[in-house]
């Protein structure tokens, strides 16, 4: 069954949610604060960040962790997708029959599915 | 550790004999070591990443999409909506699973979490929170407890107890604190620790009974949206994603970084492990959602079409692997072949925005929250 929104209209796709404390108007409407969670642009953090960081001791070790973080990550063991893609479709196919979404138990062992009424004694 | 063939070869002389000693003096307060200014480690940072993209590109051999060929192609889906829980008065935020396979907390704009029995659809427990936007709700595995906070920037654990004459809310511990909005909480394997993440950028683990603060992870760039336990067989680890478009794999008790991906080009609303802890799905507001490989250290699948241009805001796996949830900003819920990268089935029914989505613990069912203030339950 198949139901469209009801005169709800869509949301712009894109737009920037958080506003309410940065004023920045998303790439659509802007929104009232209210409608929409808290959430920071990152583009302001940096900005924040840039303004924030005139320590040049803070700097310098900041810029320090970075280049060991990149170090560690730039030379971790990997494997070839090749060998990551078969031991994904291996646990998959080790996996799939018992999956209830995929091959369906019988109605009656699904307490979603079966027909069954619930009574709870008042 | 390997050798780096681009390091620099013989070394230079020792500074100290190079330098007039008020130099020495300057740049030991500064923490400067010879040659090194700020200018020279971001060249060496950029040059790091470029580095970290040709090793991850060495071993990008073949698609995953291409290996799945062979796979059998699955089958029509009938998944309908088999309970609709109403009750909430505004929005649904988030939701959570109790390991009973039963019972299910869920949390609102509104400040309410209820705890549902989801066969009978009865609330079984509510309270309200003194904020609104309750934007992280989870059920502890004992299925004694549940944690929630949102706006308030905290985490609280809730006792549930079924006796009529107690209220619930005079039971509440305050566990973490953060100075921004909780986002997204998770308790670790036991009552005893809880994980967070919040608009303030960082993830923290947290002792309960105490509240103290147990590690925090720092490296988002802006508020950390989501997080997931890999599953207990794989490690101390979880993974993490933010506005800063980026997902990063944590160590739980060294608190470092480990690997860090950055392929999406919006914010990372949902994280979620692969069942067997080997990757992880991610859904953005970009309209995609992209699976990383952990082991081949780089993004093996996206799942997009050119007609999806809202933003995923939740994803969960079925029990095998092989079926990825979606939830949308569009209202509905588009089920992906994860291996095959294509779309298998899209339902509707949700009159907004799907905002949690989470497949049952034994996988027969999944429970999705929207802001048309009801959850429903999939099967």
């Amino acid at each position: 069954e198949r139901s469209q929104p009801r005169h709800v209209p869509l949301p712009e796709p894109g737009c920037c949610c958080c506003c309410c404390c940065c004023g920045v108007p998303g790439q659509g409407v802007s929104r009232a604060a209210v409608s929409e969670p808290p959430r920071r642009c990152a583009g302001r953090e940096n900005r924040m960040k840039e303004i924030m960081s005139n320590n040049n001791t803070t700097n310098i070790s900041q810029a320090r962790k970075a280049v060991e973080q990149l170090k560690m990550e730039a030379y971790m063991d990997r494997i070839k997708v090749s060998k990551a893609a078969a031991d994904l479709l291996a646990y998959c196919d080790a996996h799939i029959g018992e999956d209830p979404l995929i091959i369906p138990v019988p109605a009656s062992e699904n307490p979603f599915r079966e027909k069954k009424f619930f009574c709870t004694i008042l | 550790r390997r050798e780096h063939p681009w390091e620099p070869g013989p070394q230079t002389p020792p500074p100290c004999l190079s330098l007039p000693a008020s130099c020495r003096a300057k740049m030991a307060t500064e923490g400067l070591h010879e040659n090194e200014t700020l200018a020279s480690l971001k060249g060496e940072a950029e040059s790091l990443k470029g580095r970290l993209e040709e090793e991850r590109a060495k071993l990008h051999d073949v698609e995953l999409h291409q290996v799945a060929e062979r796979v059998e192609a699955l089958g029509q889906f009938v998944m309908k909506t088999r309970r609709t829980l109403k009750g909430h008065g505004n929005k649904v935020l988030c939701m959570d699973w109790c390991k009973d396979k039963r019972r299910i907390v869920s949390s609102s704009q509104d400040g309410k979490v209820i705890v549902w029995d989801s066969f009978t659809t009865n609330k079984e427990h509510a309270v309200t929170m003194p904020c609104t936007w309750v934007m992280a709700c989870a059920y502890a595995p004992s299925g004694c407890a549940i944690a929630c906070g949102g706006l308030d920037n905290k985490c609280s654990v809730y006792p549930l107890t079924f006796d009529k004459n107690e209220n619930m809310a005079a039971k509440k511990k305050s566990v973490a604190m953060h100075t921004n909005y909780l986002s997204a909480c998770s308790f670790t394997n036991s009552d005893m620790q809880i994980l967070t993440a919040s608009g303030d950028g960082t993830c923290a683990l947290w002792d309960v009974e105490s509240g103290q603060l147990l590690q925090s992870f720092h490296g988002h760039g802006a508020d950390v949206l989501c997080l997931d336990l890999a599953p207990s067989e794989t490690g101390n680890t979880f993974v993490s994603g933010g506005c800063d478009k980026k997902a990063m794999v944590w160590d739980m008790r060294s608190g470092q970084c480990i690997q860090s991906f950055e392929t999406h080009e919006s914010d990372i609303n949902s994280v979620r492990y692969y069942p067997s802890g080997d990757a992880f799905a991610s859904g953005s507001d970009d309209a995609t959602c992209r699976l990383y490989d952990l082991r081949a250290d780089r993004e093996v699948a996206i799942y997009s079409k050119e007609s999806i241009i809202f933003g995923a805001s939740s994803v969960d796996f079925s029990l095998s692997g092989r079926l990825l949830f979606g939830g949308y900003n569009d209202y509905t819920i588009n089920v992906w072949d994860v291996l095959k990268g294509s779309r298998v089935s899209i339902l509707f029914g949700h009159e907004n925005r799907v905002s949690t989505l989470r497949v049952s613990p034994d996988g027969t069912a999944f429970c999705s929250g929207s802001w048309d203030h009801t959850l429903r339950i999939w099967a």
